[in-house]
């Protein structure tokens, strides 16, 4: 064994009693997190610097004079850290006291309220009673720009939103003005923030509501909606995000850290971009061409077993257009599908738009694909075609006459005539599209806000995401319509779970298969470079 | 025109000059012995404290009290440029160096307006919100429009007990002007203002850089009509 050369310099420490040892030049703030004590911190942000500028996250250093704010003090060897001392709760309890001076008791009608860091502290340490008899200043609020207003009187000048600009998008555009109790955070004059794509990031980093998004302001408390981790849909990056659902509807989106593909961040385009996941008019029950021509519905096994029946000892081929808003377990079971039935070529559309770079993390980009899943589909053997728009490409299959496949594209630009000539048509989607009226078998699936599945982002990162809302009627995950199809032609048995519908992947991507459900977890997992896993690859 | 930047820096006008030795603080005059009295002390010192008030030492600051603003002049060119270059000179980052550019803005403008807080951001490269920050937080830049004679009275503690306020309201007589308001004829501009920090001499009057001691409501009138 080589020597080891480059060990990690550690100090030994104790916090609160608990004895650790930590690289050197970890922040006091940072150890504390590993022993899974959180110091209370306002300015302090891991995807920040430190300014030690809201003095909330004073600890007490044996043999220190002085308090030390935890998020810019560096352990050293042999420290003792108190951070529930007598010093420090007194400390912070007169921070609290000071901030309770001029902040608004607006928790009633603050968007903040219920995941204030403010509130929290006030309530866990905070002092019992304000002894300031002076009337509070009033500052107003300003409309930044773009999604955000600022509410001047909630502010605690912790100066995130500022180092935020600064720092991570670069773009300098908020800055601290006036000086001492007309202390205020501004934007420069009449420039906002419109057009700086990641600025609302500065509404989530705000630790109180001093920075509320406009598009969630006064739409739901904080308490009321439910938290699903999932991967933000609209492009390629694969953003970790939490669906932030109420009453069956998605109420806004918000970044979930993951160092390796957004940190802590994720741009406008995505966050904003939700109401489709929310759009009504869904199919919500199989739908079977009768021998009078109609669509009627009909139960899932009646609907699976005509269309077992249908494609069941058929090697004619298949042509296939899918969505790259599917799930890599929905476009494997239709690859596995048409294999099954002869192969055949299949294509995606994806809408396309100009790249946007984060600068101060610049491996996150808003991808110029707007669809999540678009690696995924190539992986499996689609190409792509269609115009910039997501439009157009696939006209040659309105005369094709053998078995077509839609899965999950909405068919939106194409005419009514669309698959009328084909042999059979089996649309497995979420809107009934004029043109899938022609097909032989609509079946209702659930978009991957409402199912368990994985994407594969621009990294070939292949990341899961849960259910958050439920599912609209009879509709379910393509994967199982598709895996109880493949029950029904060949000779294995259904998907249970997406897990199942996962590991299947393997048998038509051998690079699926070195992957494990388990290892995904919520960070996700690379593919290996379908190179590197040798014969047997296709396309 | 001798004297201005060179053709480097004029043809990039954020270039960064290069670190020499310190050349001493912008506007040196020069080695002393080369000097005689009256270059070192102007034309108008003589020698004994002015009796308008204010220290001997700065009788030869009259010229600039009585310099016209000119608000539409550019900021970073000719003498001032290289004034500037001088400043950077001292400091090893542009952040340093704004406080003294933004000075140079004032003296030549009188005030700090938006479009000139944008040249001097982009004169220093530096982002334009930062420089509003900097200039906002110093209560000596004058971030609208003053008098070309920006009176600014102490009237703490030490001025305030030996008449300050009673200064306060002569200079608000004589000039005719409200308080932190520009006078009609655009002369004056009268504040209140903290500690000047000559609280040994009360009470302390700065009239643009200058410092006027001692003063008492009588002696007003004449502090003014020195000026004009």
């Amino acid at each position: 064994m080589a020597e080891e050369t480059t060990a990690i310099e550690t100090v030994t420490c104790t916090i609160d009693g608990m004895e650790m040892t930590v690289p050197k030049g970890t922040r006091i703030i940072d150890a504390a997190a590993m022993a899974g004590i959180d110091a209370p911190h306002y300015c302090y942000h891991p995807g920040l610097s430190s300014p030690a500028q809201c003095r909330m996250c004073l600890v007490e250093v044996e043999k220190v004079p002085k308090l030390v704010p935890a998020c810019t003090g560096q352990v050293a060897d042999g420290n003792v850290i108190r951070t529930q001392s007598e010093n420090a709760l007194k400390a912070r309890e007169g921070v609290l006291e000071f901030y309770m001076v001029n902040h608004p008791l607006d928790c009633p009608v603050c968007d903040q309220a219920g995941e204030c860091k403010l509130q929290d502290y006030i309530s866990a340490e905070g002092p019992a009673m304000g002894r300031l008899k002076e009337p509070k200043r009033v500052l107003g609020r300003d409309d930044f720009g773009g999604d955000v207003l600022f509410y001047a009187d909630r502010c605690v000048m912790c100066t995130r939103c500022v180092r935020f600009m600064r720092e991570v998008a670069q773009d300098e555009r908020l800055g601290v003005v006036q000086r001492g109790s007309r202390n205020v955070i501004d934007t420069f004059f009449d420039e906002g923030l419109d057009g700086n794509l990641w600025a609302d990031n500065i509404v989530d980093i705000c630790p109180v509501g001093a920075l509320v998004s406009k598009d969630f302001l006064h739409k739901a408390r904080a308490w009321d909606l439910d938290r699903t981790p999932s991967v933000c849909p609209n492009c390629t990056q694969g953003c970790n995000i939490r669906l932030e659902t109420r009453d069956n509807q998605v109420m806004r989106i918000k970044p979930r850290p993951n160092e390796e593909v957004n940190s802590h961040w994720m741009c406008d385009f995505g966050r904003l971009n939700y109401q489709w996941i929310n759009r009504g008019g869904r199919i919500e029950a199989p739908l079977v061409r009768d021998a009078s021509g109609r669509l009627s519905p009909v139960s899932w096994s009646e609907a699976l077993t005509k269309l077992a029946d249908a494609l069941r000892g058929s090697r004619a081929g298949a042509k296939a257009v899918v969505s790259p808003f599917m799930a890599n377990e929905d476009i494997g079971a239709l690859r596995r599908v048409m294999e099954q039935v002869g192969g055949g070529s299949g294509v995606f559309r994806v809408e396309t738009g100009e790249e946007v770079t984060l600068p101060g993390f610049p491996s996150l980009k808003l991808r110029t694909d707007r669809a999540a899943n678009v690696h995924g589909a190539e992986a499996f053997g689609f190409t792509r075609t269609g115009d910039a728009d997501g439009n157009g490409g696939i006209a040659d299959l309105s005369s094709f006459d053998g078995t077509l496949f839609v899965l999950g594209d909405e068919l939106a630009d194409v005419d009514a005539t669309f698959g009328a000539s084909a042999g059979l048509f089996v649309y497995v989607g979420h809107f009934l599209a004029p043109a899938a009226r022609n097909a032989h078998f609509v079946l209702p699936a659930t978009t991957f806000a409402e199912m368990e599945g994985t994407f594969t982002n621009v990294q070939r990162r292949v990341q899961r995401f849960w259910p958050a809302l439920q599912v609209p009627g009879m509709a379910r995950p393509a994967w199982q319509i598709l895996g109880v199809l493949l029950a029904g032609i060949g000779d294995e048995g259904a998907p249970g779970t997406a897990a199942d519908a996962f590991h299947a992947l393997g048998s038509v991507r051998p690079e699926f298969g070195t992957l494990q459900w388990a290892d995904l977890g919520a960070g996700g997992a690379l593919l290996p470079q379908p190179a590197a896993v040798g014969a047997g690859t296709q396309g | 025109m001798s004297g201005h930047a060179s053709a480097a820096e004029q043809t990039d006008p954020t270039s960064w000059p290069t670190a020499v030795a310190n050349p001493g603080y912008a506007g040196d005059t020069g080695e002393f012995p080369q000097l005689t009295e009256d270059d070192i002390r102007g034309l108008t010192y003589v020698g004994l404290r002015p009796r308008d008030g204010g220290h001997a030492s700065v009788a030869g600051t009259l010229p600039y009290q009585v310099a016209e603003k000119r608000p539409a002049d550019p900021i970073f060119v000719g003498e001032y440029e290289e004034r500037l270059v001088k400043v950077l000179s001292r400091y090893p980052d542009r952040q340093a160096a704004l406080l003294p550019a933004l000075h140079i803005a004032q003296e030549i403008r009188g005030h700090l307006s938006a479009e000139t807080m944008d040249e001097v951001a982009e004169r220093l490269q530096l982002p334009p919100a930062y420089v509003r920050g900097v200039a906002t937080f110093y209560t000596m830049y004058n971030l609208g429009q003053v008098g070309k004679y920006l009176i600014q009275v102490c009237t703490n503690i030490s001025c305030n007990l030996c008449g300050g306020d009673a200064v306060f309201e002569a200079f608000l007589d004589a000039t005719g002007a409200d308080a932190g308001a520009v006078s009609d004829n655009g002369l004056w501009t009268v504040m209140e203002v903290e500690c000047l920090g000559a609280c040994g001499f009360p009470t302390v009057v700065q009239i643009n850089d200058r410092f006027f001691e001692n003063v008492r409501p009588e002696d007003v009138p004449a502090i003014l009509a020195r000026l004009t």
